[in-house]
């Protein structure tokens, strides 16, 4: 684990930053992005409804909140949790075979593919080297 | 930190987005209780000339001719059956593409697009695409070629039209 103290801050704002302009674009296009949830062929309408009205200000407030060192722990806590799951999301998205758009960055989305699990895994690490640390 | 701090702190963020997140899009909210977006996430205003139909008004626009039906899936399935007298423009290879290459279809015309069934977003895409191309009167048939093949309507085997 990462100990000093500028690499964290670097990472708290690399990681809250990402998830801060990922938030505002699907904010501004809630029913683009719960599209690509339902996309995704694996929830049910209604919760990708849901999910894509609260997400997105999960996202910013939390990236928020780790850019500016409130709740440090929690949203990294969070964040871990998210880039988790939509590491699960991903591969098992692969290994049906669809073809999709993530919808992680609205209308600017990549592919479903390998690289999209690199850049999880990154912010991913970024993330726990944050919720690990102790002052 | 004590894990109760953190998890007061969890539920906080995840409280107070859920809220921001609610007030933000109450309208949207208000138009999902009254029976909007039940098929497809697609905002009826912004794209005005896209309506979604049912099987039986599918069924009589055909029995009438009064549309054009375009089948949005893959060349392979088109060609193996299709709803008589469709025509095919398979969503997934022309999604990247510019240019849909539809000189034959009629702007004021109605068009009833479809694909798969209610699993499919294909046709949702391909006639997003088409009310860009200024196409004025676009129907989505939501329940799409499972529910016709379902009822026995009248179809094209193998005969490659397109």
């Amino acid at each position: 684990m990462i100990r000093n103290k500028h690499i964290l801050l670097a990472f708290r704002f690399v990681v809250g930053g990402v998830f801060i302009w990922a938030g505002i674009l699907k904010i501004l296009d809630p029913l683009g992005f719960a599209q690509s949830i339902a996309n995704y062929r694996i929830f049910p309408s209604a919760l990708s409804f849901f999910l894509a009205l609260v997400m997105p200000w999960l996202e910013v407030v939390c990236g928020a909140f780790l850019v500016f060192g409130i709740f440090r722990r929690a949203s990294s806590f969070l964040f871990s949790g998210l880039l988790g799951a939509f590491l699960v999301l991903v591969a098992v998205t692969i290994l049906r075979g669809i073809d999709v758009d993530c919808g992680c960055f609205g209308s600017l989305s990549q592919k479903v593919d390998y690289k999209l699990i690199l850049t999880d895994s990154i912010l991913l690490f970024f993330s726990l080297n944050i919720f690990f640390y102790r002052r | 930190m004590k894990p109760k701090k953190l998890f007061y702190q969890v539920v906080f963020i995840l409280a107070f987005s859920s809220i921001l997140g609610i007030v933000a899009n109450f309208p949207l909210i208000e138009k999902y209780f009254k029976g909007e977006y039940r098929y497809s996430f697609l905002s009826l205003e912004k794209y005005s000339s896209i309506t979604f139909i049912t099987l039986a008004e599918a069924e009589e626009l055909f029995a009438r001719r009064e549309a054009l039906f375009i089948d949005s899936r893959s060349k392979e399935d088109f060609r193996a059956s299709h709803i008589m007298e469709a025509k095919n423009i398979p969503f997934e290879t022309h999604k990247e593409r510019k240019d849909l290459n539809v000189p034959s279809l009629p702007l004021e015309g109605t068009l009833v697009v479809y694909c798969d069934g209610s699993e499919c977003q294909s046709s949702v895409e391909l006639a997003k695409r088409l009310h860009k191309m200024d196409f004025k009167d676009i129907r989505i048939f939501f329940s799409g070629w499972a529910e016709w093949v379902r009822k026995g309507l009248p179809i094209s085997l193998e005969n490659d039209k397109k």
